[in-house]
Formats: C-alpha cells, sequence, structure tokens
C-alpha cells in the first residue's frame, strides 16, 4: 500500500503584515538594522502604492502599510522570524559580576511565561560570561494596579539593581514610578505596557505600537466584512495601557467606516472564562454581530469558544499565540491574530535592565524605548505557528 | 569369456567425463537449489528479525528513559533531604542551597515551589501557576510526570514531587521538581546507527515530542494522521487504542517498493510511547548481503573444489591410463616372455617342442584345406650324445647340443629349427627352404663327413617332403624320422 501521503509539505504562507516599529533612539544593534532594512525593502516593493501610502501614512504612526489579504506575498522567512528566539548578547560589558532584579507584570498568564523564557535566555547567556543575574518575576492572579502598587512598595525596600514594570494601569503606576525614580530607584518598564507620557522610568523594552496593532488588526475585520456591520471591542484590563490603546486603536478604524458599529464594549481582565461570558452576552444582545476585536490574549480564546457554540458568523480578529487561539486561527473560527515577540521582550528587557543598573542612561548603549515586533498571521500560516510556537506538527 | 565387453580407454575416459558433468550438475542444481532456499529463508527471516530487532530496541530504550525518570526522582527526594537539614532564612540562602544541590546532585533545573506557587530556582523567583500545570492540581500526591509544551516549541519533562514537611524561610513548601529537556533525552538515546532505524517519542494522540523523523513517510508529522493514509482503518483504529491505553503493538506497511516495520512500548508513568521505526530492506538489504556473500563464497568453493577435482581427476585419469598402458604392455611382454618361454628351448635358444606341436597343428589346418602343397621336414639327431654326457659330463653335453644346433640352423636358415628332443632338431621347410632343401642336406651331410675327421659334432639326418595322401605332418615326419635312424644305424 504506497502512503497517500505527501512528505515534505510545507505549508504556503500569505502574510497580512509584519509591523516594524522603531520610533526609539536606539543604537543600530543588527536587530534594528534587519528591521530597518526589511522595513526599507517594504517600501521599495510597494512603492507602486506610494499614493495610497502616503495617505495612509500621514493618517497614521505606521511606519508601513498592508496591502490587501490576496495581494499578501508569501513569506515564510516572515513568518519564521515573527518570533526570534536566536539571540545573542550585545557587547557590552557589564560592571558587576552579580545583578538582582525584580520585575513584576499584569497577571499571571503564560503571555508572560514567554517573557519569562527570553529572560532566563538572557540570564543563562549573561551566566556564560561569568556574570549572574538573578531576579524575582512576579505577578497577581489577576490584573490589579493596587496589588502592582503593592508589589512596588514591598520591592522599593528592598536592594535591587533595577525594578521592572509591566503597568497594569497607568494612571495609577505612573506617578508610583516617579516616586520611585526620584527616591534613587532604578525604574524600568516592559513587555507591553508602558508608563504614561512623562513619566520619569528610565526606559521601556516591549511594544510600542499597541494602537496600531488594535488598528490593524480592526482594518482587517473591516475589509472582511466589506466595511459594514456591527463589532464588539474586547478588552483585557481596565487601564492597562496595552489593551486600552489597542482598544482605541479599533474604535478609531471603525469610526472611519460609516456602516460599521460598534455595539459593544468589555473588559475580560485578561480572564479567558470571563471573555467567553462576555461573548456570551454580546451575542445574546445582538445575536447577528458581524464581528469582534480582541485586544488581549485571552479575549480571542474566550471569544471563539462562545462563536463555536453559539455557531455564529462573527469574524474575529485578536491579539497573541495562545495555542488555543492558533488551532482556532488554523481552523477558520479566528480569522487573523497578531503575534508579539515575547521571548524577545524578555531577552532585550535584561539585556536593558543591566546596563540601567550600571547607571547608563538611554542613548548610545539603548533607546528609550525598545521596540520589539507584531506580525499579523492567517489561517493559512497557523499550522506553522503552531510549530514554530509550539512544536505542533500535524 | 568372449560375452563380455573389454574394457578399453575410450570406456574410463567417457565414464569419467560423463562422471565429471554429472556431478557437477549435481553440485550446481544443489548449488542453486540452495541459493534460492536461502533467499525464501531470508524473506521469512527478515520480518521475524526485524520485530524481533525492533521490540529489544523500543524496549531498551524506553527503559533507559525509565531509568532516567526514577533516577531523577531519587535525586529530587536527596536533594529536599539536604535542604531540610540546611537553616535556610532568605532568598538568598535558598538559591544558593538550590544551586549547590543542583551541582552536588546533577539536577536540571531544579525548582522548590512554596504554597502560593511561588516557583525557585537557583537564579529567579516567579510566579508559576500558568506557566506549570501541575501547580493548578489542588494537591501533589506522590510522584507526578507530566509534558509540558515550551513557549519555542521546545518540550519538557516535567518530574514533581510533594515535600509536605518542608518550611523555609518560615513559608512551607509544597513540592520540587525537575524538568528534562526532551531533546536531552533523545540525545542520550540516539547512537549512530547509520540512520537504519527511526526513533520517535509520541504523547498519547500521536504528537511528536521527540522532534525526531520516524522514517521517511511519517517524519515528525503526527503519528495517527500519518497513519490513516497508510494503514486500513481497523489497523489504524487498533493502534489507536493501544496508544490510549498505554500498550505496545507493531505495523508494517509498504512504501513503494520497501517494507517498513516499526514497533512502539509504553514508557512508564510517561504517558509516552517510544516509536521505533527500520526499513525490512535495510535488514533484508544486510542479510541479503551476507547470504549473498556466503553464497559467493560458497559458490568459489564449489567452482574451486570442482576445478580441483577435474584436475586432479585429469591427471589421475592420465595417470592411470599411462598406468594400464604400461601394465598392458607389461602384461604383454610378459605374455610375449611366456610365449617365448614356451616356445623355445633354453639351452638352444631355438623353438622347443611344443613350438614345433603348435606349428605342426597350423600346417595341418593348411594341409588339410589343401593350403600346402610343398612341406618338408628334416630330422637331425646328434650322434654320441650319451657318451659324452657319461664321460664327459653334461657341460661337455650341452656343448654338443649347442654346436649341433648351431650346425643346423647355420644350413637351414630359410627353415623353422626347433630341438624336438635331448639329441633331435626338426627343421620344417617350406617356400626357398623347402626348394633348397636337397641341396641344403647335401651340403650339411658333407659337413658332417668333415666333422667326423675333426672329431667334432656329428648329426644324423633324415628328410621327406609331403606327399599326396599326407593328412598330417606327422606322415611326413615319421618318414624323416625313419629315414634319420636307418642312416644313423648305416
Amino acid at each position: 500500500m504506497v502512503p497517500r501521503f505527501e512528505t515534505g509539505t510545507v505549508p504556503s504562507f500569505r502574510i497580512l503584515d509584519r509591523m516594524c516599529y522603531n520610533n526609539a533612539e536606539r543604537l543600530p544593534k543588527q536587530k534594528d538594522v534587519n528591521c530597518a532594512m526589511r522595513s526599507k525593502k517594504t517600501w521599495i516593493s510597494l512603492a507602486g502604492l506610494a499614493v495610497v501610502l502616503i495617505l495612509n501614512a500621514c493618517a497614521s504612526e505606521r511606519i508601513t502599510e498592508s496591502t490587501s489579504v490576496e495581494n499578501r506575498p508569501k513569506n515564510t522567512k516572515v513568518v519564521n522570524g515573527a518570533v526570534d528566539f536566536d539571540h545573542e548578547l550585545d557587547r557590552y560589558i557589564p560592571k558587576k559580576d552579580h545583578y538582582n532584579f525584580y520585575f513584576t507584570y499584569k497577571t499571571v498568564h503564560p503571555w508572560w511565561d514567554a517573557v519569562a523564557l527570553g529572560m532566563e535566555d538572557a540570564q543563562r547567556q549573561f551566566l556564560d560570561m561569568g556574570i549572574r543575574i538573578t531576579y524575582e518575576y512576579m505577578a497577581p492572579d489577576g490584573a490589579s494596579a493596587e496589588d502592582q502598587k503593592e508589589r512596588l512598595s514591598e520591592a522599593e525596600k528592598k536592594d535591587y539593581d533595577v525594578i521592572g514594570v509591566d503597568v497594569a494601569d497607568e494612571k495609577i503606576i505612573s506617578p508610583i514610578l516617579d516616586e520611585m525614580v526620584d527616591s534613587g530607584v532604578k525604574v524600568m518598564t516592559f513587555s507591553s505596557s508602558d508608563a504614561a507620557e512623562g513619566c520619569k522610568r528610565i526606559a521601556y523594552v516591549g511594544n510600542t505600537h499597541n494602537y496600531q496593532d488594535g488598528a490593524d488588526l480592526t482594518e482587517a475585520l473591516c475589509k472582511k466584512l466589506g466595511h459594514k456591520g456591527k463589532v464588539a471591542i474586547l478588552v483585557g484590563s481596565v487601564g492597562a495601557p496595552c489593551h486600552e490603546d489597542r482598544a482605541r486603536g479599533a474604535a478609531d478604524t471603525i469610526a472611519k467606516y460609516d456602516d460599521m458599529e460598534i455595539v459593544a464594549t468589555e473588559y475580560d481582565m485578561d480572564s479567558v472564562d470571563k471573555a467567553y461570558d462576555l461573548t456570551l452576552k454580546i451575542l445574546e444582545d445582538d445575536p447577528d454581530l458581524d464581528g469582534i476585536v480582541c485586544c488581549n490574549m485571552s479575549n480571542p480564546v474566550g471569544a471563539a469558544r462562545a462563536i463555536t457554540e453559539k455557531k455564529s458568523d462573527a469574524v474575529i480578529v485578536g491579539m497573541d499565540h495562545d495555542e488555543e487561539a492558533l488551532h482556532y486561527l488554523k481552523d477558520g473560527v479566528i480569522y487573523c491574530l497578531g503575534v508579539q515577540d515575547c521571548y524577545s521582550i524578555g531577552f532585550d528587557t535584561i539585556q536593558v535592565a543591566v546596563k540601567i543598573a550600571d547607571g547608563n542612561k538611554p542613548g548610545e548603549l539603548f533607546p528609550e524605548k525598545t521596540n520589539e515586533i507584531t506580525t499579523v498571521i492567517y489561517q493559512e500560516d497557523a499550522a506553522q505557528m503552531l510549530e514554530l510556537l509550539y512544536g505542533d506538527v500535524q | 569369456m568372449n560375452g563380455k565387453k573389454k574394457i578399453t580407454n575410450r570406456t574410463i575416459v567417457l565414464t569419467a567425463v560423463i562422471g565429471s558433468i554429472f556431478v557437477m550438475a549435481m553440485i550446481t542444481a544443489n548449488t542453486l537449489w540452495s541459493s534460492n532456499q536461502t533467499g525464501i529463508a531470508t524473506d521469512e527471516a527478515v520480518s521475524e528479525v526485524s520485530s524481533f530487532y525492533l521490540e529489544a530496541m523500543a524496549d531498551r530504550r524506553s527503559r533507559t528513559i525509565t531509568n532516567l525518570i526514577n533516577s531523577n526522582f531519587d535525586q529530587m527526594e536527596k536533594a529536599v533531604e539536604l535542604i531540610k537539614g540546611e537553616e535556610v532564612d532568605s532568598q538568598d540562602e535558598l538559591r544558593h542551597n538550590i544551586g549547590l544541590v543542583k551541582s552536588l546532585l546533577n539536577l536540571n533545573r531544579f525548582a522548590l515551589v512554596d504554597e502560593d506557587d511561588i516557583v525557585y530556582t537557583q537564579y529567579t523567583t516567579y510566579t508559576g501557576r500558568s506557566r506549570h500545570s501541575f501547580l493548578a492540581d489542588e494537591q501533589l500526591n506522590g510522584r507526578m510526570i507530566s509534558t509540558v509544551s515550551i513557549y519555542g516549541s521546545s518540550k519538557q519533562l516535567c518530574l514533581a514531587i510533594p515535600t509536605p514537611d518542608l518550611t523555609l524561610m518560615g513559608k512551607p513548601f509544597k513540592a520540587c521538581f525537575v524538568q528534562l529537556d526532551i531533546q536531552d533525552i533523545v540525545d542520550l538515546l540516539a547512537f549512530d546507527d547509520q540512520g537504519r532505524t527511526h526513533f520517535a517519542l509520541y504523547t498519547k494522540d500521536g504528537v511528536n515530542l521527540s522532534d525526531t523523523e520516524l522514517g521517511p513517510v511519517i517524519l515528525k508529522y503526527n503519528f495517527f494522521d500519518v497513519l490513516k493514509n497508510i494503514v486500513t482503518e481497523d489497523v489504524w483504529e487498533e493502534n489507536h487504542e493501544n496508544f490510549e491505553n498505554g500498550r505496545d503493538g507493531s505495523i508494517t506497511f509498504d512504501v513503494g517498493r520497501s517494507e517498513e516495520t516499526l514497533c512502539y512500548v509504553p514508557i512508564q508513568d510517561t504517558g509516552w510511547e517510544m516509536a521505533v521505526l527500520i526499513r525490512d530492506s535495510v535488514i533484508r538489504d544486510k542479510i541479503s548481503y551476507i547470504s549473498d556473500r556466503n553464497i559467493k563464497n560458497s559458490r568459489n568453493q564449489i567452482i574451486f573444489t570442482m576445478v580441483s577435482v577435474l584436475s586432479l581427476a585429469t591427471i589421475l585419469l592420465f595417470q592411470l591410463k599411462r598406468f594400464s598402458d604400461d601394465m598392458l604392455e607389461e602384461e604383454k611382454e610378459t605374455s610375449r616372455t611366456f610365449k617365448d618361454m614356451a616356445n623355445t628351448d633354453s639351452l638352444t635358444g631355438i623353438r622347443n617342442k611344443h613350438s614345433y606341436t603348435e606349428n605342426e597343428k597350423i600346417i595341418n589346418r593348411h594341409i588339410q584345406a589343401g593350403e600346402i602343397q610343398n612341406v618338408g621336414v628334416v630330422i637331425g639327431d646328434i650322434n654320441g650324445l650319451k657318451y659324452v654326457n657319461d664321460t664327459f659330463g653334461h657341460a661337455a653335453g650341452d656343448k654338443l647340443i649347442k654346436d649341433a644346433c648351431s650346425l643346423i640352423c647355420e644350413y637351414f636358415k630359410q627353415g623353422a629349427v626347433f630341438r624336438i628332443g635331448g639329441d633331435e632338431f626338426a627343421v620344417i621347410l617350406q617356400g626357398k627352404g623347402y626348394d633348397s632343401m636337397l641341396e641344403v642336406i647335401d651340403e650339411l651331410n658333407s659337413k658332417v663327413e668333415d666333422n667326423i675327421k675333426e672329431n667334432s659334432v656329428v648329426v644324423s639326418i633324415g628328410y621327406s617332403v609331403l606327399k599326396q595322401g599326407d593328412r598330417h605332418l606327422k606322415d611326413v615326419f615319421e618318414r624323416a624320422d625313419k629315414m634319420m635312424y636307418e642312416r644313423k644305424k648305416g
């Protein structure tokens, strides 16, 4: 019996967008150079759409512009580069042989576990250089600015070289960070949520383009729906800058189209179960819902579960790389996902923290904002992304 | 005696050639039959050997993993005991102690977990509930093994044990664990067999954990996704159930012209299955190679033996022929000698009485057939032989006989001279001898006359020829003999 299985088949990839932002004053390290080169190439390749690009560039902060789904070039390399697992420390020579950090993030969640793996990679590489990095990486079970406030208060009392914060609520946390900096504590922000504009924190490593991520995902949704229909927005934690920015990006995009309407905006507080319940309720209120914009990692999973259960035709666009969400993407329940490079966020956070601990300021050694990329992937990309992130070879 | 066929050289050579061809044909047929049987036996053996080989290999590798797991559990228990014995009041001290036991007991990524699910490693402290699924369980009862998919596609085996009596920094600790990178386990299992076998670790759902290719068809894909396309539904169901229930099994399937066999065995407590695959063609090729080599060697040996035997047989044949020729020649010589001895008088060297008789028989046949008209017989008798013997001895007598013989032979050169008695000679004359008979007798008698005077050998002669009515030579002989006696008297 001859097997019908075709060996060595590689799924084809069609990338909607790979957003590469670099609005920070960073040193031109290799990754940035590559990123810039990719942007340049994209510019050249899209020269034919110059007019549209200029108009869109004026209307938003985006550096690259997405083309229509149908016209996307197949680019396996870009998908493979959505998360960069191959990092090397830069040439900076730390001044000490031991650093002790404290990091706190919004909530216990697999997204930040992915960031932790990048941190551990950097820690191992420093150890190979003979430099011992120790740190705490702590979060509450549910996102809470109050909890974060307490944690920072406790951490401030200890002699950490740097305190890193994934801001739970910029309004509440930013002033606290300012106070800590004023009292001589070296503070940085990381992962997906920076502090409020003007905060004295020394630097930020993470997603600097949350608003644009929300706008891009929503734009894809609008195109899919023919720029008309009812849309719900699921946000994560109240006040979490990344979630709020994405929600704003989504709302602003929808507002551009007269035939589109936002029927609900709900917060799941980074809980899949809550996202599921909220989606069920939204569907109950609007059974003919056309689409859902999900602004965090838990939203798309909860929404997809509810959509599947209710057999709704609502189109889901969302964020991040949850394994279940990727399976929903593969099955066509979710239309597209914006995958952030968590690994790089973690790795770069440790590198920048070491430099900050040594008394360096943003400038030549590191930018004030180290940007990490987001890549939007579609159904045809899901299998490879599952393989890339989870080794899930089907 | 005439009914028996004579064994000739030709018969021997023919027998040898036919015998050799027959022997060669037998050996060739036997070789071909043996080759064929070997081929059939090889095919039968391949399947059995494949399964046996794979089962043994899968078992061995499975045991290696089980031993590794058990060893890590034992080491973790020791680690907890060691830390229990230490005064740990701060996180720094805890990290230091974790580092010590890690290096002392060679534990990879050893971590302790407190009652709030805070994980403590040598370098980090983190909230671990979302990262380590076993922490979601209310209570950890005994040893726990789970497979963890790590972001970035690596997979790890998490081994955890409860630590009920462990209190550090004033906090109760609930568990400790190690995480073994599956790639490290794969490296431990891998050995260089030059790509002849493939192995992979699978979850119950057929997900490849080891990131190793299970042959050129299944590769790294989900075991059951691929299997669906290459075996019947029944076989698929059976093997799926085996995986589900942690049982072992084996599957054989065709890939193009070759056959592949895979065996899988469960790995204790892990929920994994260890699958090992080998292409039957590999074993078949190997066995065939050995078999072909043996057959070739046997063939060469047979050819060598045949050539040697043939050479030896040829040499022997020639030797035998030569020997038989020699024997035959010797036989002939002996026969000739015996014949000569039978027909020759030993004293004089001329033909004897027996020879005379033989010749007489032949001549008689010719007389009776009317083929001979002219034949004469001369009888000569030595005078005084008894006297010489008695007086001068037998040596002198023998000399006298020899002299008489020489005398007769000298004169009857064209006749056959026989010594037919002690002092008696007969000469048979035919052809020219017959024609000159009387003339020669006269000459001889003349000579005898001279000899009488010289006191030399004296022979009395009588003769006769074949006459009308004679049926036998004997008739001629008797007349000649009578004449000789009469002359002797006279």
